[in-house]
């Protein structure tokens, strides 16, 4: 077993939090042990365990002894048979089991990956077709490829990164769908969100998931949780309420920008064009939900090494690392529903983290869908409704 | 006949030259400050203010705002003399149009150094956005500054052509150009400017009050989400606050300059009659900030309730009571009450200080106190004072335009050759 970068033999610190529970167990274990017996060790991670915790002979504290073999079993019984679970594909089975034995082999090191996709490039393309030749093509743009790139460029399915193809997917995935619409990822959505009051208990995971998520710098805070209490002791609530930007239909940061570098998307979303921003806050001013932030060029340089070099593609623009007076710094910035994670299918950040799952994203135009049902419910709200600003960001009471 | 009067000696600038080197020594070490300021800005970005995202406009927004008001109200008292022909106005026209174009050129200075991205001053040109008003006010304040420009030039022209005419060289192709080679100094040409000049009044009028300022007054009171703002009064009262501010420097400058360029004495009918207007816009200021705050108020609103608060007895009431009331209201008040005072150069100077100094109050006062309560309960209450950055770029802007505005009362025949009023 290999061992964790940076993880040196007089370490002590891969000794697990000691939990009460396990740490009875590990009294236990010591207390039964037969006296003079050995533990055989179990890998080199437990070894160093050992080193460092003077006397507790070979045993991994706090973690039961089950026999390794008894796992492996356990995990054999599990496992589905190759050839029954792909009978009840269309796709040829003899072709399925010999790739993927072959691909155990390529992750054992006996055959190379170059090997392996020469040998069954032309046999997926027969037996897949056009979806062979559209898949994307592992190699390219990816900074850690198992495969040459004389190789990738050889093969029949090259048509793009990972990335591109499964942007591109999900929009032709969209239109393959028609009236049906909606699900994440169909192209034709109007985003919105429902945040369950009920369900928030405030832990501020949101907040902390679109930060480094989206990378934001000292002072801009896509998401905040507005906590609030109300009443006096002992009849006293506190009420939580998550705030990321309401992409309202009437977005009043849209109307006063006087270089039309904010507006509305077909998606719902308000968008911000960091290029065409200049910086002057009149939406910052005008947002009556305190949701926009300046960017004053404020860095985590002390508390993170290299913690400008990577930025989140926001609005679908990657931007490189964060440079000095390189946008976005002094531009305006507000949360974007996580558009770029949205393109790909995928939640956003504090939706996909929040641990009651209090937040839910959607698309409000399919009224199948979760979100247009709770938007509906008799729950729901918007905040400051009286501003016309008409939020697509919902809360349940 | 005008032509033929025997103040032809065409001699501006300090009469004190030891004075002059004080001045330019006084206004250099400003723009050196601004410099040093600038530079700060510049290399720190703005992260040298004490700005924040709840707390987004400042110092520099209230000084751009100032200024604005400055110069819409030093044009709307040119219009006295040159629209609505009030009579023995005609000896300020020219200063007022100048200080009304400087204090344009120093607002602009403050919204550009306000810009988070500077390089992009001119994007408001190429991209735009019908319901923002800023958008609409960039546009109107280059409108206006084009009709102020033509209205110095037609008020101005007869004698940049007279003074053309009696120097030699350089200097008459100096004055030549700045009278768009139009040297005729006939009675018809001095019909004719005075024609244009009424004419560029007539729409210079509606636009510095509904636009340039009256608009800048919409920029703020669009903001519902500020309700301190957010009302219909708050535009008008713009106005008449640009108005009192305009009056006031308007009548500095006239004493000022009589006095220490011109070296002569100052017309007691005419400051008279700046003090009455004065008097007259004080009040109307004063009524209006009453009902805007009475109207607030009497709503219950505790966000308006809760910024008055803050406005009166909060860290910073102290602008308030002392620089809003005290310098903008009732210390002038009191000076302007004496019929012996208003006639006073001396007097008046004070009065006029005591006001142009106390609406930099008024407009932070409007800037700073609606951006404290925060735009939802739960989200963090704002707080801000000015760096040192911030007042040093400021003061340098400020240098800036005294500088350019001395440079210009130095060479320009700012007071009429022939006398003033009505020839």
């Amino acid at each position: 077993m290999g061992r964790i970068p940076g993880d040196g033999p007089d370490q002590t610190v891969l000794v697990p939090p000691f939990p009460p529970v396990s740490a009875y167990v590990y009294v236990y274990e010591r207390q039964n042990r037969p006296a003079g017996s050995t533990v055989r060790r179990r890998d080199e991670r437990s070894r160093v365990v050992a080193m460092s915790t003077a006397d507790d002979g070979d045993v991994f504290p706090g973690v039961p002894d089950v026999g390794k073999a008894d796992l492996d079993a356990m995990v054999e019984d599990e496992r589905p048979d190759p050839r029954e679970e792909l009978a009840d594909v269309e796709a040829d089975t003899d072709l399925g089991v010999a790739m993927a034995e072959d691909a155990k082999r390529v992750a054992r090191g006996e055959i190379t990956g170059d090997e392996y996709w020469e040998k069954y490039d032309e046999a997926a393309a027969d037996e897949f077709g056009e979806a062979y030749r559209e898949t994307p093509n592992p190699a390219v743009d990816a900074g850690d490829q198992t495969v040459s790139t004389e190789t990738a460029e050889s093969l029949s399915c090259a048509v793009g990164s990972m990335d591109t193809v499964s942007t591109e997917s999900a929009q032709v995935d969209g239109e393959g769908r028609g009236d049906a619409g909606g699900g994440i990822g169909a192209g034709d959505e109007t985003w919105g969100m429902v945040i369950d009051l009920q369900k928030c208990v405030g832990c501020d995971s949101c907040t902390v998931a679109c930060k480094s998520e989206n990378r934001t710098p000292p002072g801009v805070s896509y998401n905040v949780v507005m906590e609030e209490e109300h009443g006096e002791f002992p009849n006293v609530t506190r009420t939580n309420v998550p705030r990321p930007c309401m992409q309202c239909d009437n977005p009043p940061c849209v109307q006063v920008c006087p270089v039309s570098a904010t507006y509305k998307m077909d998606d719902g979303v308000v968008n911000i064009d960091y290029d065409r921003c200049i910086g002057c806050r009149y939406c910052n001013i005008a947002c009556p939900y305190g949701a926009r932030y300046f960017d004053f060029g404020e860095n985590y340089d002390d508390e993170v090494d290299g913690a400008g070099e990577v930025t989140s593609p926001e609005y679908g623009v990657d931007r490189g690392p964060r440079e000095e007076g390189e946008s976005p710094i002094g531009n305006i910035r507000k949360c974007s529903f996580c558009t770029h994670r949205l393109e790909r299918g995928e939640e956003p950040a504090c939706v996909e983290t929040c641990i009651g799952d209090a937040r839910n994203m959607g698309d409000l135009d399919n009224p199948e869908s979760e979100v247009a049902k709770m938007a509906d419910s008799s729950r729901a709200f918007q905040l400051k409704e009286d501003e016309g600003t008409d939020p697509n960001v919902y809360y349940l009471k | 006949m005008a032509t033929q009067h025997t103040r032809f000696d065409f001699d501006p600038g300090f009469e004190d030259g030891r004075l002059r080197v004080a001045w330019y020594a006084f206004v250099a070490a400003l723009v050196a400050v601004g410099a040093y300021a600038t530079y700060l800005r510049i290399t720190g970005g703005m992260a040298s203010t004490n700005l924040t995202s709840i707390v987004p406009w400042g110092a520099w927004v209230a000084f751009y705002i100032y200024f604005v008001g400055l110069s819409a109200g030093a044009f709307l008292v040119s219009t006295m003399a040159n629209v609505f022909e009030v009579e023995g106005m005609h000896r300020i026209d020219r200063d007022a149009l100048f200080a009304a174009i400087i204090s344009m050129a120093v607002a602009l200075l403050f919204v550009w150094i306000d810009l988070g991205r500077m390089d992009r001053m001119y994007f408001p040109f190429i991209w735009r956005q019908l319901t923002s008003a800023l958008s609409w006010e960039v546009h109107a304040y280059v409108a206006y500054i084009a009709i102020l420009v033509t209205e110095l030039y037609f008020s101005m022209r007869i004698d940049l052509a007279r003074v053309a005419d009696r120097t030699s060289g350089l200097k008459e192709r100096f004055y030549a150009t700045l009278a768009l080679g139009r040297l005729d100094t006939s009675e018809a040409s001095r019909a004719f400017d005075r024609r244009w000049l009424k004419r560029a009044g007539v729409v210079g009028i509606p636009l510095a009050i509904f636009m340039v300022h009256g608009g800048t007054g919409v920029l703020f009171a669009v903001s519902k989400a500020r309700p301190y703002w957010n009302s219909g009064l708050f535009p008008v009262i713009f106005v008449i606050s640009a108005l009192l501010s305009g009056t006031a420097l308007v009548m500095l400058i006239y004493v000022l300059r009589t006095r220490l360029f011109d070296g002569e004495a100052v017309d007691p009918d005419l400051l008279d009659r700046l003090a009455q207007l004065l008097i007259g816009f004080i009040v109307v200021d004063a009524a209006l900030t009453a009902i805007e705050t009475f109207i607030a108020i009497a709503s219950l609103h505790p966000h308006e309730i809760e910024t008055w608060n803050v406005i009166m007895y909060g860290p910073m009431s102290w602008s308030f009571w002392w620089f809003m009331v005290g310098f903008s209201w009732v210390f002038p008040m009191v000076l302007l009450s004496k019929r012996s005072w208003r006639r006073t150069p001396g007097v008046m100077v004070i009065a006029g200080l005591s006001v142009v100094i106390g609406i930099i109050a008024v407009r932070f006062n409007i800037v700073v106190p609606a951006q404290v309560m925060p735009v939802m309960e739960g989200l963090p209450h704002g707080s801000y004072f000015p760096t040192l950055v911030e007042w040093g770029t400021s003061v340098g802007m400020i240098g800036v335009g005294l500088l350019l505005y001395t440079l210009g009362a130095e060479t320009l025949p700012l007071t009429p050759l022939s006398g003033g009023d009505h020839e």
